[in-house]
């Protein structure tokens, strides 16, 4: 005996084979009809949200208190890493355009579709452009637009974002600078006694100021690998938990080999500066005066 | 025959401003010390007694007068000439011995010698052959702080004996020894004098001072007593 459908309330509904067309108020369960249900796809918030799995019957209605359809889900659709759409607190059904359309009752009305252009040489990058101006000659209540506009305009608030997250990376990183400088410095003034001892019994100011060098590359070389590990846990345990908060695909923090890359060159260019501005203070003190004598 | 010190210090002198004016911790000093022989430098603190043993192992520059070691004027070398002395000419033994806490004691043997490009499987040997020597065969693998303060100070003798210097120079050896420990010290180097090596030690130790050789009592600056309580040729 099959189970008994079970109300269905959505915000946002999608054909399959055209981009989003139409968004409903609401989506209803109402009384079913004797025909064979339809079939659709839902996204993996609402299934989680509602208990619903793939063989479910559910009344799928445009708005509330209209008969609506029954139908059966056939599918559970993950989202995609899009941004955009992280925050909003909406549900996806997907379901297709004809049956759409009687049940919303809007014809063939649509408010957005996507023109794929072929035969253009490759490497012609301006051939969107010429094809979105060709369908505006002849358009009329609407509007084309290449992707790549459409991708700007879509991107522009990230990009700002992406700039306050890099000053704050630029601020983070100049600070780490000087807290790092101070730290080497402290710590190689610490072992101002054994570099007295060693200029002392006859070891040349070159070779104290390399080892010093050497000793801040390597403590610079390890600290950052270990840096990076640390970043990768904690960019994986925040992907976890904000992929599980928004049940979103999305990766919202990214530790990448190029990041990794400027991580670890910019701690060796820190700790080699360092070691030699401490280094050389060191070995440029009087061997007697490194001993406390 | 006539015998060339080890070392020859003429008419030194060093002097230091302080608070506007110069005062001198050494005031015209001359001291000739003979191969083999073992020379104790004593008085009170302040005397010049530290300041001198600066001056002859090229830490410290004279102001006026000249030193001569094994040859060589080293009252006049740059930092890189003097440094490089230090190395090779003379070796150091200091009274709170300054060994490298992350090295162990053969490690601290061989720096000497690794810094003057000694290969590196001829100056393990003579690591392992100096700490034989000083009595520490079994701890060339400890560290500073798993050893005694006399053992840490044999690691100090073996060190500045490495690239077998001419002179060996002592800043109070014993300062930091117990009793035992400190006659231990100067039974070690009084082995060491017999052996050949020329030893110029500055303390406070009386005993120290009874076992050299040769006792020399410095105030103000000046040398005022210098006594030969051994002369080479009875010891010979």
């Amino acid at each position: 005996m099959p189970p008994a459908p079970r109300p269905l309330l959505a915000g946002l509904l999608a054909g399959v084979l055209l981009l989003p067309t139409f968004r409903p108020a609401s989506v209803s369960a109402q009384v079913s009809t004797p025909a064979a249900p339809r079939t659709i796809a839902i996204d993996e918030r609402l299934a989680a949200a509602a208990g619903l799995a793939v063989g479910d019957t559910v009344r799928l209605a445009a708005t509330a208190g209209s008969p609506g359809d029954l139908v059966r889900i056939a599918a559970i659709t993950r989202r995609g890493a899009d941004p955009s759409e992280v925050a909003r607190n909406e549900f996806k059904v997907r379901l297709h355009l004809d049956h759409l359309q009687s049940l919303t009752g809007s014809g063939d009305r649509v408010g957005r579709f996507a023109v794929r252009s072929r035969g253009a040489p490759s490497g012609d990058a301006a051939a969107p452009d010429r094809v979105a101006a060709a369908i505006n000659q002849s358009a009329f209540g609407f509007r084309a637009y290449p992707a790549s506009a459409v991708a700007v305009e879509t991107s522009s608030t990230f990009r700002v974002v992406n700039r306050f997250h890099r000053a704050i990376g630029v601020i983070t990183i100049v600070a780490s600078a000087i807290f790092l400088l101070c730290i080497t410095l402290l710590k190689v003034d610490e072992r101002r006694r054994d570099v007295g001892a060693l200029r002392l019994i006859g070891c040349a100011r070159a070779t104290v100021l390399r080892a010093i060098v050497l000793e801040a590359t390597l403590v610079a070389l390890i600290g950052s690998i270990l840096g990076a590990a640390l970043g990768w846990a904690a960019s994986a345990i925040v992907n976890w938990y904000y992929q599980g908060v928004y049940q979103t695909p999305l990766r919202f923090t990214l530790v990448t080999p190029g990041i990794v890359g400027f991580a670890v060159a910019l701690s060796l260019v820190l700790g080699v500066v360092s070691g030699i501005l401490a280094g050389r203070r060191l070995v440029r003190t009087a061997p007697l005066e490194l001993v406390g004598r | 025959m006539t015998v060339t010190p080890v070392l020859s210090a003429q008419s030194i002198r060093r002097a230091y401003p302080l608070a506007g004016r110069s005062v001198e911790a050494v005031r015209g000093l001359s001291l000739d010390v003979m191969a083999g022989e073992w020379v104790a430098v004593v008085g009170p603190s302040g005397c010049g007694k530290s300041t001198l043993l600066n001056l002859l192992g090229a830490i410290d520059r004279p102001t006026a007068g000249r030193i001569v070691i094994a040859g060589r004027d080293v009252s006049a070398l740059g930092d890189a000439e003097a440094t490089r002395f230090r190395l090779t000419g003379v070796g150091f033994v200091f009274q709170r011995f300054y060994l490298m806490p992350t090295l162990t004691a053969a490690e601290n043997v061989e720096l000497p010698m690794a810094e003057a490009r000694m290969p590196r499987a001829a100056r393990s040997a003579r690591a392992r052959e100096l700490l034989a020597y000083v009595g520490l065969d079994g701890r060339a693998e400890h560290r500073p702080f798993q050893l005694s303060g006399g053992e840490q100070q044999r690691v100090a003798i073996a060190r500045a004996l490495a690239n077998r210097p001419a002179l060996l120079l002592a800043d109070e050896p014993t300062g930091e020894l117990d009793a035992r420990t400190g006659a231990e010290m100067i039974a070690l180097l009084d082995r060491l004098n017999h052996d050949g090596t020329t030893i110029v030690t500055v303390t406070h130790d009386e005993e120290l001072a009874q076992a050299a050789r040769r006792v020399v009592h410095m105030r103000d600056g000046v040398i005022v007593d210098d006594v030969v309580r051994r002369p080479l040729e009875a010891t010979a």
